[in-house]
């Protein structure tokens, strides 16, 4: 058995093709993901209970059960239906990318309504009072009150979820995508040298872990710099 | 349900390979995470290092590359191992079962390691020293004073852990183990409802996570027991 340093040298720029698909599934799943989010948490935190329930039901579905299964039931699921083969939705769901932009979404979004929730619980009740008290109406005190001090305290939490799906994206490789995962399975098959290909993959994650960590390291110094540290 | 009449014993054996694997990858992360939140608190700088390295590495890499590298690289290493004594030996890998398990094992178990040690630097420091001044043993400080404290701290980030392990066991269908998704796509390729059957096995892993936070919620209960009261 020989260790070959200079393959994954070799390997790398190989690897780094798939490196856009990776990095495009990662920020469309995380934005509309987000998006999908922020509903979710607004039904969750409703007080009516035909709002809470099916918000309920969705983060309890989609965190207690396998990416890997969302994934297929959408990928190789979905098309058992022949109503939906022939709308309009087809020529997405046919698509190994959208199957896995739509499964990494659904899947986050379910993660991130709790993280965005537990922000929200986390404001200080006080200056909400203080808000009413000052005369903001509810959206006011919504927008200019509870969310950005939401955002700042749900920052650490979210972006692990970030590194979470950065991660997750790997598992678009068995839909057939030819992210970076993908493509390193790919050339495993073809040299049959599992270590140095997966660890130069690994390399190349591990390096966007560090780069969304540092960023987020940024964001939060910028979103906390009106509190006075001691 | 008539539709899954003939592959219910499947799903059951899959259900407890499941269920094995989860509780050896559990074992190993538990034994991982109390093994590197001690190098990570240590005096020595060398075992800090590659505790930092550890779980650097396997929080950073995704599930599914870990596990691939697992299974294909200890298969060549095996062989190559093996044709040192046998040169006759052509191949040997390492079954699916046991690749999963550590593989799932050494990822959760960097997880554990932080999780034990913030755990373990909540410990009040004043314990330790009053167990050590009625001279108990470095061991028995720490089986007896430091974990049991631990324990209760660590409890709701182990809870998220266990559910990592049981949702990543799924993951070992790629490299061949008759897991319940295994065997959602064996059933698949005969009676061709993939609906139904991925959404089976989701549904078992539901139950199974389900059952997993109600136990969870119990442990705590039990564990701040003494505390009723006093928050």
């Amino acid at each position: 058995m020989s260790f070959d340093f200079a393959l994954i040298a070799t390997s790398l720029p190989k690897i780094l093709q798939g490196l856009g698909l990776t990095l495009n599934l990662l920020v469309v799943s995380t934005l509309l993901g987000l998006l999908l989010a922020v509903g979710i948490l607004l039904m969750r935190l409703s007080r009516r209970a035909w709002l809470v329930w099916p918000a309920k039901a969705y983060i309890y579905f989609f965190r207690g059960t396998p990416l890997l299964v969302q994934l297929f039931i959408i990928y190789y699921g979905l098309p058992q239906f022949g109503l939906l083969r022939h709308s309009f939705l087809w020529p997405f769901l046919r698509e190994p990318y959208w199957c896995s932009v739509l499964a990494l979404s659904l899947n986050t979004a379910a993660y991130v309504s709790e993280i965005l929730r537990g922000g929200v619980l986390g404001v200080d009740k006080g200056l909400i009072e203080a808000g009413k008290a000052l005369g903001l109406t509810k959206f006011q005190r919504a927008s200019r009150i509870t969310a950005p001090l939401a955002v700042r305290l749900a920052l650490p939490a979210y972006s692990n979820e970030i590194v979470s799906m950065l991660k997750s994206t790997a598992l678009a490789s068995t839909v057939t995508l030819m992210e970076m995962t993908g493509v390193a399975r790919t050339i495993v098959a073809d040299t049959f040298a599992p270590y140095e290909i997966f660890i130069a993959a690994t390399i190349i994650y591990l390096v966007l872990v560090w780069i969304i960590q540092t960023a987020f390291t940024l964001v939060e110094g910028y979103a906390n710099q009106y509190v006075r540290k001691g | 349900m008539s539709l899954l009449d003939g592959w219910w014993d499947d799903f059951f054996f899959g259900l407890l390979t499941v269920l094995k694997v989860f509780v050896v990858a559990l074992a190993i992360a538990v034994a991982l995470g109390l093994l590197g939140a001690s190098a990570k608190l240590s005096n020595s700088r060398l075992l800090r290092t590659l505790a930092q390295v550890y779980t650097v590495v396997f929080r950073g890499a995704p599930e599914l590359l870990v596990l691939l590298l697992f299974y294909f690289g200890m298969a060549l290493t095996l062989t190559w191992f093996v044709q040192l004594f046998d040169p006759s030996v052509k191949f040997i890998d390492l079954p699916p079962f046991w690749a999963g398990s550590i593989a799932i094992g050494l990822i959760v178990g960097a997880y554990m390691t932080e999780t034990f040690r913030g755990a373990f630097l909540g410990v009040d420091r004043g314990h330790v020293e009053a167990a050590r001044a009625l001279s108990l043993n470095p061991y028995q400080v720490f089986w007896y004073v430091r974990v049991p404290q631990m324990w209760r701290l660590a409890l709701p980030n182990f809870g998220n852990h266990m559910l990592s392990i049981m949702k990543d066991t799924a993951l070992i269908s790629i490299i061949g183990l008759e897991e319940i998704l295994f065997v959602a796509k064996m059933a698949n390729s005969v009676v061709h409802r993939p609906f139904l059957l991925y959404v089976t096995v989701a549904m078992i892993y539901l139950a199974m996570t389900t059952v997993i936070t109600l136990v969870v919620s119990q442990l705590e209960v039990r564990a701040n027991r003494h505390l009723r009261g006093t928050r």
